[in-house]
């Protein structure tokens, strides 16, 4: 049999495209992970960054395609995000922030979810046979004593954000032991981050104390700068790699990125999530920041200062 | 080999001629600035009525206190109860005189203390999980909870807890286990009432789940070899300080009600502990 000239043509393109295709079809990969970040910051990038090290030394790297969604920090986004990864099928979500476990829970499916960086108190709402991860226990009175050490606070400002759980609940606990201290408490609720300037613009306070919300982490620089040209301390929930605060507690992001990449590869080895053990964070972090303390005129107490597991001169 | 260079320091140590001034050190108990801060009034007060300058400086860490308070050639010490005991089974040092607290206490417990929210309540939930300690070299810091431990079956804390760390001082202990960075803590009761006074809400956050019998608090000791009417001298204002009003002054700032006797027998209790601990004095290496 012989081919006319054109279709030998079409034969040889026809064999050109199979071609190609069979080497990502030959090397597809054997696990997707989908990933949602509770907004696009420093601490879950970071967190991130540790958990793909991880998957690579676990050699899962090679083999899993990890398919990450960093809508912003609010509940439609968030819930969008979920149902986009639970649409694809991915073998397991991973979720940074109790507002993205929340939106997947709500979701009902029966994939797999390995969270981290949830505040404890939230571990409640996701206690189902499919979840399992790493919380973060922090000491919100800690925090605050460690910025009445740097000034007496007659008025705390709060920044917050109502479609983060974790933040309304600092919050609330914010303004109880503030009134245990006689400190009057001004929240700032953010919603979106582009809104600081204006929310923060005539406000009169002595300290400002960023809860671990991660609009309020996206507005940090206009924090920062409101804090600097009042000339008034700021602390914060998270470590804040771009602009650090004067005063951070946070849960450790490598050590928790290792942790979920372990439970992780448990789950796609056919481990249920229910027999994979959630566990705490145990490396907290207390970093003071005395660089941007000290050009601000304040000075940290010697006393402050040698708790700091990281000082930033 | 810590015996042996003790021992060689120790015999060097008497070299420094008594007669310029009384150097005595504080075991940094707290933060150290604070307790030179609370100290400094009675230096200048003891220097008055002593006649004689008399200078405190702090002995950088627990584990170091013997070293530094022979090398250093000092007269005195503040000693706390482990140091205490060492102070008189290896230099012959004397004690003198111990502060009661403004509440009417010479007297200390060691407590093993958690957060509320840990869900740790006795050895069993202490598994697995992260202890601070204060320093090997301290009875309420690190001793009794050995004890505790040891007496509830637990032979190596290293491979109980998931981390065993060492905060230095009685109040970064407290601060530890307040900020979550560890589970559990061991420290002097003196020190952890103290906070709670300062900051009644770390008295809801933490829970003491262990505590030790009674022991002496801290002790101030003098060498032996320094003149004895010196010592006598010494040990004579500061059990008068509370009669007199510029010592109520210092005694004020120095956050204590007046000075009592202090004698060798006040430490025999340290013993029962070092026994359960599974220590003895001699050979404890706690550096």
């Amino acid at each position: 049999m012989s081919l006319r000239l054109g279709d030998k043509a079409f034969f040889l393109a026809a064999l050109f495209i199979v071609l190609l295709a069979l080497p990502s079809f030959c090397l597809a990969a054997e696990n997707t992970i989908g990933v949602i970040m509770t907004g696009d910051i420093p601490y879950y990038q970071e967190l991130h960054k540790s958990f793909m090290a991880r998957l690579g030394q676990l050699g899962l790297a090679s083999k899993t395609e990890v398919i990450v969604q960093k809508p912003y920090p609010d509940h439609i986004s968030l819930s969008n995000a979920a149902r986009k990864l639970i649409a694809m099928d991915v073998d397991v979500i991973v979720v940074y922030g109790a507002p993205a476990a929340i939106a997947v829970v709500k979701e009902r499916t029966k994939i797999p979810m390995v969270y981290a960086a949830v505040y404890e108190p939230f571990m409640s709402e996701l206690k189902t046979r499919h979840s399992t991860g790493v919380y973060v226990r922090l000491s919100i009175s800690s925090l605050l004593r460690y910025l009445r050490s740097l000034r007496s606070i007659k008025t705390l400002g709060v920044v917050y954000s109502s479609n983060e759980e974790d933040s309304v609940y600092q919050f609330s606990e914010l303004a109880k032991l503030a009134a245990q201290y006689g400190m009057r408490v001004e929240g700032i609720n953010l919603k979106r981050h582009q809104e600081a300037q204006a929310m923060l613009a005539k406000r009169r306070m002595d300290a400002v104390l960023i809860a671990g919300s991660s609009v309020a982490h996206m507005a940090m620089g206009q924090i920062i700068e409101y804090a600097k040209a009042n000339v008034i301390p700021y602390a914060s929930f998270f470590l804040s790699t771009d602009g650090r605060a004067m005063v951070s507690l946070a849960a450790n992001p490598g050590q928790q990125g290792d942790k979920i990449a372990d439970k992780t590869q448990k789950i796609l080895d056919g481990v249920s999530p229910d027999k994979v053990k959630a566990d705490a964070a145990s490396e907290i972090e207390l970093v003071f920041n005395m660089k941007d303390a000290t050009s601000m005129g304040m000075k940290l107490p010697m006393e402050l200062v040698t708790e700091a597991t990281k000082l930033i001169k | 080999m810590t015996f042996l260079l003790i021992l060689a320091a120790v015999m060097a140590w008497p070299l420094r001629a008594w007669g310029d001034e009384i150097l005595i050190g504080l075991i940094p108990e707290e933060n150290i600035f604070n307790q030179m801060e609370r100290h400094r009034p009675l230096a200048a007060y003891l220097s008055k009525k002593v006649g004689t300058t008399v200078r405190f400086t702090i002995l950088s860490r627990y584990g170091d206190v013997m070293d530094r308070f022979v090398s250093r050639k000092m007269d005195g010490a503040f000693f706390g109860v482990f140091t205490g005991v060492l102070a008189i089974d290896r230099i012959d040092a004397e004690p003198i005189a111990r502060p009661v607290s403004p509440s009417g206490s010479a007297i200390v417990q060691s407590y093993i203390f958690v957060r509320n929210d840990s869900g740790i309540r006795d050895i069993k939930d202490m598994q697995g999980k992260r202890i601070t300690f204060v320093d090997r070299a301290t009875v309420t810091g690190y001793l009794y909870a050995l004890s505790y431990l040891r007496g509830n079956g637990v032979a190596s804390p290293e491979t109980f807890f998931k981390e065993v760390s060492f905060a230095g001082s009685h109040g970064s202990t407290i601060y530890a286990v307040l900020d979550g960075r560890s589970d559990i803590g061991t420290v002097k009761s003196t020190i952890f009432q103290k906070l709670v006074a300062k900051d009644p809400v770390i008295k809801e956050e933490l829970t003491i789940i262990a505590k030790s019998r009674e022991l002496p608090d801290t002790t101030l000791f003098l060498r032996k070899d320094l003149p004895q009417s010196l010592r006598a001298k010494m040990k004579a204002v500061l059990l008068a300080m509370d009669k007199d009003p510029e010592g109520m002054e210092v005694l004020k700032k120095l956050e204590a009600q007046k000075f009592i006797d202090a004698k060798k027998e006040d430490f025999a209790a340290f013993y029962d502990i070092a026994r359960t601990a599974g220590i003895s004095v001699k050979t404890y290496k706690y550096r």
